[in-house]
């Protein structure tokens, strides 16, 4: 470095710098934020293709009726690679089966809670005043009720069943979504572009259609994706303690719940949904991270 | 060369960004003598932090530096991370652009400034603290004892760069690197801020490298001013030599900048000479003289070699190949 | 200030009159209790005439953006009145505001910060086009060519290209495109060219020019650099804590400021002018807080001619000289000076 130095009146003219740049580094750096946004996706991606497509190009054991000779199958056992639980049903198609359950509710409760909460959220944050003091008390008055004592008041009332499990966690759902969306509107509102909007004279509806939207599409998104996690663990949560989906439909939860009872014996019966439920729920988490780590870099 | 206090040679400082090469600075030298105030000026984006944050070894890790920065002889590049952390107490402090972002906003500012003076140096709790109020007083912040116990969102953004100038006093250093310290600020708070970085380098025979993109700042207090522009200096020369009456611009970018300033003299509503364009893509630096693109002067040469930066006049460095008359009027 | 009808006012007709100004804000402690009221604009009043170009400068805090702002109706006043061509402002609603305001347009200091960053240009340019249905959409996409060529944009290249895709002077440009869409007669601008590098200023400068002359057109141009805003202004107001101190004429304001405040100003700035010297800082301390603004005189705090009047009386506005109407019980006449010796001693000389 500390090299005799060229007179100074050479120094445009030396030889072009060699590239110093450590590129191995740098293929690192990006190899590993590409990884963290695909092998979540990609787990997802196959975690669905086995749920919802498989059973139409594959004909799967029944999940709900076994043949009794068969029960308590140990895994990889002939034509049940997975098993047989203790009515003989095959262990793999209740995981795919459970697996249509966990997500069917995951995306409608998200749904449901990006559809209600998220309008509300936005109305709130954009118009502010009353029509956010009113909101904001709904949501709060929401959010403090605990939604799994509604779910089981629900399901007492009206019977177990997925479109009663979906209702019951909406209520958790709709406020959840809906703070965040008035937190990311009220971000949005205060920015400069948007009083610029407002003073070229776009108004109203169209503000928000036009500049609140797309701009917090991106937190929306990711929080969604967290969302449809937690969703998936507090439906197995219901089912576990019996108030979501009845037996025998399949559910990761009510699995976890009927292997307990057998769990010294046969652990794989609590060990296999579990697994499948914490796959997935950390493949969500990591997906909504990575994109947001993306988007935040853009 | 032995009396100076900073002596830079051919620093290159190259990053890479999206698998291309960002050459930021490109092949730079100068020396700053002890207690000597030097002007670093350019548009943005002309390697002018970038140089100062790789003297002082803050530079991301991985980044490609080349060349040789030494003080009093000692060489800064490539010292360990130990080493640098005892030079940046003793002998080199740095004062950011950003007083709102520089200071944690957690903590108590007197607690800030006491943890400078300990990092740096062993000392009990209560002489950190009797010296932290000492320094509050050295940058003249009334009511010090006071001031110690606040939190920065209680201080105005003056008040916040003296609080970073008497965190980067705390161990006297032999050379303030002050990179933009007053752009953020108004121009009264400016002028004190200005005022009192003179008067602590009187007291306390220090050094002072100013960065700015504001020629009036170098030219009223800088001793010398360096021109830098895409990563090179351009232009060097006394700020008196420049500026000042009978000196004389010559690079043909050091004048532009200097006619595009809009000044209290000129008529309301007169147009500024302008140069169109903007400065180059770091990555894709043109072959000749980067100002070529922009250049109202350039001709064939200006494009295919690079200007040498040579010392044309004594003192008075410069790097163009067509350069203004001595003397010269601003062009139109 | 109060009315400048006068020898000194400019010719043309009033475009915009603003008269007694104010506005402000409560901030709350982090419990929600109110912790005080901030003064931002207290009683304000100046006009803007047809064609003339406006400067308003001021420190940071002194309430030059909040003006801006009350001015616009985003948001509303506290009370005062905004006239502009004739049209009463500040007690109209929806769609007939949209109408009065459609003359008057802005641009504001951050030009990343007031595009959004999802549009493409062609669609920020077209936003007040088509807010404004000012014709189909082949003739607004004609026009958006038009006013980015105007600008100095090539739309072919540009147009596609979203707000992160363009230089800090490329983005104000765009701004100014949107900012005379509608063909406006006043445009604001605050600080618009503050966060602009020195040649990419002058040139955002002169595209102002350009279309001073082209469009016909008014500013109301803000700054906090002086020499800036004297370089567009015929006439220029310097404004501390939520007042106006001096307004006149730019040349009469700089070379013979009758304000203690606008010569500390003044004296305050760092110069390339050979002998120039160094900018002594002739004003001590800090501006006090719009919460408790002092009585009286609000710059008495840092004043060095202050007296017991100043804390006991608020000084009114009085023009001293034709059309350079000056709030101070004392003001600058010649052969006084406001460099105390406190303030020039332990300056070097340059
Ligand atoms: N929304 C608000 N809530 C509370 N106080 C505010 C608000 N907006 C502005 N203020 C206060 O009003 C005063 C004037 O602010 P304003 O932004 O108008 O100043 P400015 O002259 O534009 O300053 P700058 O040069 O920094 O842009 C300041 O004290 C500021 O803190
Ligand atoms: N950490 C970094 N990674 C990549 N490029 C950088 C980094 N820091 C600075 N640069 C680039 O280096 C050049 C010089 O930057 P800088 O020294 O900050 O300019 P300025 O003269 O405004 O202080 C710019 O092109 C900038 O984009
Ligand atoms: S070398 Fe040529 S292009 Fe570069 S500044 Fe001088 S005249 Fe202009
Ligand atoms: S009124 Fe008094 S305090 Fe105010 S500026 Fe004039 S002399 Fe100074
Ligand atoms: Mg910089
Ligand atoms: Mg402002």
């Amino acid at each position: 470095m500390a090299a005799p130095l060229p007179d100074v009146t050479l120094l445009g003219a030396l030889p072009p710098l060699p590239s110093l740049v450590n590129a191995r580094r740098l293929r690192a750096q990006r190899l590993g934020r590409g990884l963290r946004l695909w092998v979540p996706a990609g787990i997802l991606i196959l975690m669905l293709a086995m749920c919802f497509v498989l059973p139409l190009v594959a004909s799967l054991p029944s999940p709900t009726k076994g043949d009794i000779i068969v029960n308590n199958e140990p895994p990889f056992s002939p034509g049940h690679w997975l098993g047989t639980d203790m009515q003989g049903v095959d262990i793999f198609s209740k995981l795919v089966y459970g697996g249509q359950v966990a997500f069917e509710i995951g995306a409608a409760v998200t749904a449901i809670g990006v559809a209600i909460g998220g309008t509300l959220g936005i109305v709130a944050g954009y118009f502010g005043g009353w029509v956010d003091a009113v909101i904001s008390r709904v949501l709060d008055i929401l959010i403090a009720f605990p939604a799994l004592v509604l779910a089981l008041v629900i399901a007492q009332g009206l019977g177990g069943s997925e479109i009663h499990v979906i209702w019951a966690l909406s209520v958790f759902g709709i406020p959840a979504v809906g703070r965040v969306t008035r937190g990311a509107t009220l971000t949005i509102r205060g920015l400069p572009f948007m009083v610029a909007a407002k003073l070229s004279g776009t108004r109203g509806w169209r503000i928000i259609a036009r500049h609140v939207v797309p701009n917090i599409i991106p937190t929306i998104v990711t929080f969604s994706l967290l969302g449809v996690g937690i969703v998936i663990i507090l439906e197995g949560a219901l089912d576990f303690l019996g108030y979501g989906i009845p037996p025998p439909t399949a559910s990761w939860g009510n699995m976890i719940s009927n292997g307990q009872q057998i769990l010294s014996a046969q652990p794989e019966y609590v060990l296999i949904p579990s697994i499948a439920l914490l796959v997935t729920v950390a493949s969500l988490n990591m997906l909504g991270d990575a994109l947001r780590e993306r988007w935040s870099t853009q | 060369m032995t009396d100076a206090l900073l002596q830079v040679d051919d620093l290159r400082v190259t990053f890479a960004v999206g698998g291309r090469e960002v050459r930021a600075v490109d092949g730079i030298t100068f020396t700053v003598s002890p207690g000597a105030t030097l002007a670093i000026i350019g548009e943005s984006g002309s390697g002018k932090t970038v140089s100062c944050r790789a003297i002082m070894g803050l530079l991301p890790t991985g980044t490609a530096i080349g060349g040789s920065a030494r003080l009093r002889g000692t060489e800064l590049l490539g010292l360990s991370d130990a080493e640098l952390r005892r030079h940046r107490g003793s002998d080199l402090a740095m004062v950011f652009q950003d007083p709102a972002r520089s200071l944690n906003p957690t903590m108590r500012v007197g607690l800030q400034i006491t943890e400078a003076i300990t990092t740096h140096r062993t000392a009990s709790k209560r002489e950190a603290q009797a010296q932290a109020i000492e320094l509050l007083r050295l940058v003249r912040i009334p009511a010090a004892e006071r001031r110690f116990h606040e939190y920065p969102h209680q201080l105005s953004g003056g008040m916040r760069q003296r609080v970073m100038i008497a965190m980067a006093l705390a161990c006297r250093p032999k050379l303030l690197i002050a990179d933009e310290a007053t752009t953020a600020l108004d121009v009264t708070t400016q002028a004190q801020i200005m005022e009192l970085l003179l008067e602590l380098q009187e007291e306390l025979d220090m050094a002072l490298i100013m960065i700015s993109h504001d020629l009036g700042l170098a030219a009223s207090y800088a001793d010398e001013v360096i021109v830098m522009y895409a990563g090179k200096i351009v232009e060097q020369a006394p700020a008196a030599g420049l500026f000042g009456a009978g000196g004389a611009v010559r690079m043909r970018y050091t004048r532009a900048l200097l006619d595009a300033i809009p000044h209290l003299e000129r008529p309301a509503h007169t147009l500024l000479p302008v140069v169109g364009g903007r400065p180059p893509d770091p990555t894709a630096l043109p072959p000749g003289c980067s100002f070529a693109p922009r250049c109202q002067y350039a001709e064939d040469d200006c494009r295919a070699k690079v200007p040498a930066l040579a010392e044309h006049v004594p003192g008075h460095r410069w790097a163009c190949w067509h350069p203004c008359e001595n003397g010269a009027a601003p062009h139109d | 200030m109060t009315d400048q009808a006068g020898p000194g006012r400019p010719p043309g007709e009033v475009l915009l009159s603003v008269r007694d100004l104010v506005q402000e804000f409560i901030v709350r402690e982090r419990g929600g209790g109110k912790a005080g009221v901030v003064q931002a604009v207290s009683g304000v009043s100046f006009d803007v005439m047809a064609g003339e170009t406006l400067g308003i400068v001021g420190e940071t805090g002194s309430g030059k953006s909040t003006l801006a702002r009350a001015i616009l109706q985003a948001p509303r006043p506290k009370s005062g009145s905004v006239v502009f061509r004739g049209t009463e402002l500040t007690n109209l609603r929806g769609g007939r505001l949209l109408q009065a305001r459609r003359h008057l347009q802005f641009v504001f200091q951050d030009p990343f910060g007031s595009l959004d960053p999802k549009w493409k240009v062609r669609s920020i340019v077209d936003e007040p086009l088509l807010a404004y249905r000012a014709g189909g959409r082949e003739a607004r996409r004609k026009r958006v060519s038009e006013l980015l060529d105007l600008v100095g944009l090539d739309p072919a290249r540009y147009a596609g290209r979203h707000p992160r895709e363009l230089s800090g002077g490329q983005a104000q440009r765009v701004a100014i495109a949107r900012a005379v869409a509608l063909e406006p007669s006043l445009i604001i601008c605050d600080e618009a060219v503050s966060s602009l590098d020195v040649l990419i200023q002058a040139q955002v400068l002169n595209l102002f020019e350009k279309l001073r002359g082209e469009l016909g057109l008014s500013y109301l141009f803000i700054a906090h650099d002086l020499a800036l805003v004297k370089q567009v202004s015929d006439r220029v107001a310097v404004m501390y804590l939520g007042k106006l101190c001096e307004v006149g004429h730019g040349e009469a304001v700089y070379r013979r400021p009758l304000h203690p405040y606008t010569k500390a100003l003044l004296d305050s700035i760092p110069s390339t002018e050979p002998g120039a010297g160094r900018a002594t800082a002739t004003i001590k301390g800090e501006p006090p807080s719009p919460i408790n603004p002092p009585s009286g005189c609000r710059f008495r705090t840092r004043c060095p001619l202050a007296t017991d009047l100043c804390a006991a009386e608020e000084p009114l506005p009085r023009e001293l000289a034709p059309g350079h109407v000056v709030a101070c019980h004392f003001p600058l006449m010649p052969g006084t000076s406001v460099i105390t010796p406190a303030a020039t001693s332990g300056v070097r000389q340059a």
